[in-house]
């Protein structure tokens, strides 16, 4: 049993340490209606091109919401780089969307979706 | 983002993701190492301590370039083991610097050695006269091997034709004031005569003392938690903060 237990021991850790490794992209999957923040990027690019700021007001704190509730889960699994890009996005938008600037915040929009899609991968 | 959480996980897996390996890579001693192994050592550790501080990359490409270290090591390894003369090649042979009493010069420049180094290493084997020394061998791990000229071998007691008691290995019996029976029944003795024994160095319980070993030729050594050492003596040459 002990000679079991020395082999059986490292490779359940390992296969832990590879679970926690590359869970990123699973874990960026939204598990509920709150957290989805590939759609809150796209209701907000919609609401922007439309020009309904009140709407993009709304939605913007969702999707602040919305990361920091997948932030938890993918930083174990994430580079800090595209972390900290992607908060710095979402923070300007927030000023851009409250200046009701459509270029500036349509440009915080897409970068904001590209660090999201680079986020773990 | 919680860095401070972030590195602790990632100190978890890199620690056992090295111990692991290292573990399978084998090579229990440092001793053993040759000068190849003992980069790789560091190279492998320096990329499992990135992987744990270097917050800007995911640790998922820091742990494939970890394993894929440990492969290569564990590739050459066995290819070594298996082909004697990529073994050579890569890991280098024992090379003779002294021989019958000559220093070997040319080898020297080879290996790239000084006279000096091969002086401190034969000083490190308790030889301080190079007249003393018929063979030295240069091992692949930087280890310096000495066979002394025959007068200045130590004597032994075959030398005096006289028989000695084999005294095998000691088998501890008591360890940190706990009787270990296993031991005492594995050398054919039993509590009773333990006790018997001890009570000739003034113990009258095991709990009095700290260590007990008994080896083959029956010989006991015994040290006890009251040393009664009234004076210890001071080996520092210079007075530090303890």
């Amino acid at each position: 049993m002990r000679r079991f237990l020395i082999y059986l021991i490292p490779i359940v850790a390992m296969l832990i340490f590879l679970l926690i490794m590359i869970s990123g992209d699973f874990l960026k999957k939204p598990f509920s209606t709150d957290d989805d923040i590939a759609e809150s990027i796209s209701d907000l690019i919609e609401a922007v091109n439309n020009e309904a700021w009140e709407e993009a007001d709304n939605k913007i704190i969702g999707l602040e919401l919305a990361w920091k509730k997948v932030l938890f889960r993918v930083q174990f699994s994430s580079e800090r780089g595209e972390i900290n890009e992607l908060t710095t996005s979402i923070a300007r938008l927030k000023g851009a969307i409250m200046a009701k600037d459509k270029p500036g915040a349509l440009m915080e929009l897409y970068e904001a979706y590209s660090h999201w899609n680079d986020l773990g991968s | 983002m919680n860095e401070g959480l972030v590195v602790v996980v990632r100190a978890i897996i890199s620690f056992f993701s090295l111990l692991i390996l290292t573990k399978i890579l084998g090579k229990e001693q440092i001793s053993q190492l040759t000068f190849f192994d003992y980069i790789l050592g560091i190279t492998i550790g320096s990329i499992a301590s990135e992987a744990t501080v270097d917050l800007s990359s995911r640790i998922w490409p820091h742990f494939v370039g970890l394993l894929s270290w440990a492969i290569l090591a564990y590739l050459m390894q066995y290819i070594t083991l298996k082909w004697r003369y990529l073994a050579k090649v890569i890991e280098g042979e024992p090379v003779i610097v002294i021989m019958n009493g000559k220093i070997m010069d040319n080898v020297l420049k080879k290996m790239k050695f000084r006279v000096s180094d091969i002086l401190e290493l034969l000083r490190n084997q308790g030889v301080f006269d190079p007249n003393e020394v018929d063979y030295a061998i240069l091992e692949a791990n930087g280890s310096l091997s000495v066979l002394k000229k025959s007068e200045y071998l130590p004597l032994t007691p075959k030398d005096m034709n006289i028989e000695v008691k084999p005294t095998g290995i000691s088998t501890e019996l008591v360890y940190d004031g706990k009787l270990i029976i296993e031991n005492l029944t594995q050398m054919n003795k039993d509590e009773k005569w333990l006790m018997n024994q001890l009570k000739k160095y003034g113990i009258k319980d095991v709990s009095e003392v700290f260590l007990v070993t008994l080896n083959d030729a029956g010989s006991l050594y015994v040290d006890k938690y009251d040393d009664n050492i009234k004076k210890i003596k001071d080996i520092g040459d210079y007075k530090g903060p303890y």
